[in-house]
């Protein structure tokens, strides 16, 4: 009789862990803030697949952001891709390579229009995904994305030799706050 | 046991049968045929992609399912190494934007989204009053600039600057009536960083002033520009438009970043005190004039630039000898973000035809600025001296004097600046005046 009743527990166990499994894999997955790392929250300079170049200086990015330099060395020319004003990533681009705020590098960018010297003016993007499309369309663009955006349809280039998982890179985004 | 099982057998039928929920026959049919027409549309949806694919190269998926940070990194590496996925450089393709479509095309064709009119506005607005009474205390609009351009293709680009303005001034009787000027109407063509064509009516490449800011009082850090660069229909001194063609250029430098611009073009008008300054549809003359300018960008000091012009062309004033004109200009700026240091110089030399006597006309000006947040106070000097006896330009005479003023960045589109400007002449009592400007952009 005990064994029974010990074999009768042993039955219900495995039905309810069979029944919890069967819930667990038809429940709709819940959708959690992503806990990045240090690494993936960096800013990651994205580039098209078929451009040759494998590494930016600071430097030149900042004569590319600022619409100084207007092609790449193999003549193509360069299309400038930024997020929206107040997004993080552009925020990191502004103090870190542009060294200018918001309203300074929207007037600069202008006047350079103004004066000829911007031949095309920066194509803004509204989230990562249309950041990604446009780089990966467009031969000459040039954009950036948190690191954790990256994906296999873009090229990221090192700046000052590092990628933005290597220790000692300088571009660093302001943490996704989980919600 | 078997009544063991039996019974947690029978627990677990009875929990799924909980979970099931009865359809009767009709809801089943109507779902069958929704399903049916699902089907359909999938089969017609993957043959219009199929048809697409033969014409642009496929793309990878773009919504595919979130990467893990190892898979990433993978894919990064797989990315770095990878010619194989290139995609077709020159096809026309279309890029979503919020599920919209935007526009990108590539090579030479014309993609009319491309082609929309960009416009940007400038504005100005100011009081101005000066005390020795010669002129009265004013309300004044300023120009009303609309900056207009197109990107026609890759190579091609259309700019135009359209500027609503009343005066000038110098004639009193259409001092008050609004004329439209067509400041810029420029073709550019870019073959690549080398050359640069521009075709249409363009600021003149002497010195800095007068192609960093044009028609905009906005760009400008004080109430109005250096005499040297005032405007040719108030009094002003230098061929500032011209109608003609440019080459611009880099010059291959390094981290000199050398530019080189050439211009040939209509000059300025000279035959008659009445005739437009700009002859934007028919030269007095044969000769054209020439300018030529080289700058350095050094990379080693950001925001520097220093330069160098050299025009020349030939004046036929009406009943008089024919006069050979030569501008040198040099010029040493900083810009950033926030300080400006603006110096120039330059010297015009005009050669009236059979006679030994040249006249030269000096003329400088230097101007600092430092922003502190949204105020940006700024003070300068400026000094232009001709001869009473200038076959060109007799009005001109000797004028020097100091400014000074505050400019305060009120948004990032509106800037209203107060400023008081000292000046003295050869012939007449020096002139203090105080102005208060509001300059915008829309």
């Amino acid at each position: 009789m005990r064994r029974l009743a010990g074999l009768l527990g042993i039955v219900w166990a495995v039905a309810f862990l069979l029944e919890g499994a069967t819930r667990e894999s038809t429940r709709t997955p819940e959708i959690v803030p992503a806990i990045l790392s240090p690494a993936e929250q960096n800013l990651a300079i994205v580039v098209n697949l078929s451009n040759p170049l494998a590494n930016l200086t600071r430097q030149e990015l900042h004569s590319i952001f600022l619409g100084e330099r207007n092609y790449w060395p193999n003549g193509r020319k360069i299309t400038l891709v930024l997020r929206e004003a107040g997004e993080a990533e552009r925020k990191t681009v502004l103090r870190d390579i542009c060294r200018m705020n918001e309203e300074e590098y929207k007037n600069h960018i202008l006047h350079g229009l103004y004066t000829g010297e911007i031949l095309v003016s920066p194509k803004i993007l509204a989230t990562p995904a249309g950041v990604r499309k446009f780089v990966f369309n467009v031969p000459g663009a040039i954009g950036y994305l948190r690191a954790s955006d990256v994906d296999a349809t873009v090229k990221v280039v090192r700046v000052d030799e590092l990628l933005p998982e290597d220790q000692g890179y300088k571009l660093h985004v302001e943490p996704i706050s989980a919600k | 046991m078997m009544l063991g099982i039996l019974i947690s057998a029978s627990v677990l039928r009875a929990q799924k049968a909980s979970d099931v929920t009865v359809v009767d026959k009709q809801t089943l049919q109507a779902l069958l045929q929704r399903i049916d027409q699902l089907e359909a549309r999938v089969k017609q949806l993957e043959n219009e992609k199929q048809a697409s694919a033969s014409v642009a190269p496929a793309a990878p998926s773009l919504e595919a399912s979130p990467l893990t940070g190892i898979e990433k990194k993978q894919e990064k590496v797989v990315a770095e190494s990878a010619s194989t996925a290139v995609p077709q450089a020159d096809s026309l393709v279309a890029v979503e934007k919020n599920g919209q479509q935007d526009e990108v095309s590539m090579g030479e064709k014309t993609d009319f989204n491309r082609t929309l009119l960009k416009i940007r506005g400038f504005g100005d607005m100011s009081v101005q009053g000066i005390a020795d009474n010669s002129q009265t205390t004013s309300f004044s609009l300023g120009k009303l600039n609309l900056f207009v351009t197109s990107d026609i293709s890759e190579k091609f680009k259309f700019l135009t600057e359209i500027v609503f303005e009343a005066g000038p001034v110098i004639s009193e009787a259409n001092s008050n009536v609004f004329g439209v000027d067509l400041e810029r109407m420029l073709l550019q063509y870019t073959y690549n960083e080398y050359f640069h064509l521009l075709m249409g009516r363009n600021r003149t490449s002497i010195g800095y002033y007068n192609t960093a800011y044009h028609d905009s009082a906005w760009f400008q850090t004080a109430i109005a520009p250096p005499f040297l660069y005032t405007y040719e229909n108030r009094g002003g001194i230098l061929p500032l438009p011209i109608v003609g063609v440019s080459a611009t250029g880099l010059i291959p430098s390094g981290s000199l970043g050398l530019h080189y611009i050439a211009e040939v073009g209509n000059g300025s008008a000279s035959l008659l005190p009445t005739s437009a300054p700009v002859q934007n549809v028919v030269d007095e003359n044969n000769h054209k004039a020439v300018n030529l300018a080289v700058f350095a960008r050094p990379e080693a000091v950001p925001g520097v630039q220093v330069g160098f012009s050299w025009y020349n062309d030939l004046l036929t004033p009406y009943q008089q000898a024919k006069v050979s004109e030569n501008i040198f200009a040099t010029y040493a700026v900083i810009e950033r973000p926030k300080f400006e240091w603006l110096n120039e110089g330059l010297l015009i030399r005009h050669a009236p035809a059979g006679s030994s006597h040249v006249y030269y006309t000096p003329g400088f000006y230097t101007t600092i600025s430092k922003k502190f947040g949204r105020y940006q106070p700024y003070m300068g000097f400026q000094y232009v001296n001709a001869s009473d006896l200038e076959p060109v330009f007799p009005a001109v005479g000797w004028q020097q004097g100091p400014y000074t003023g505050l400019r305060y960045n009120a948004n990032e589109s509106v800037a209203v600046k107060l400023q008081y400007s000292h000046n003295t002449f050869r012939h007449q009592a020096a002139e203090n005046s105080l102005a208060l400007q509001v300059a915008f952009t829309f």
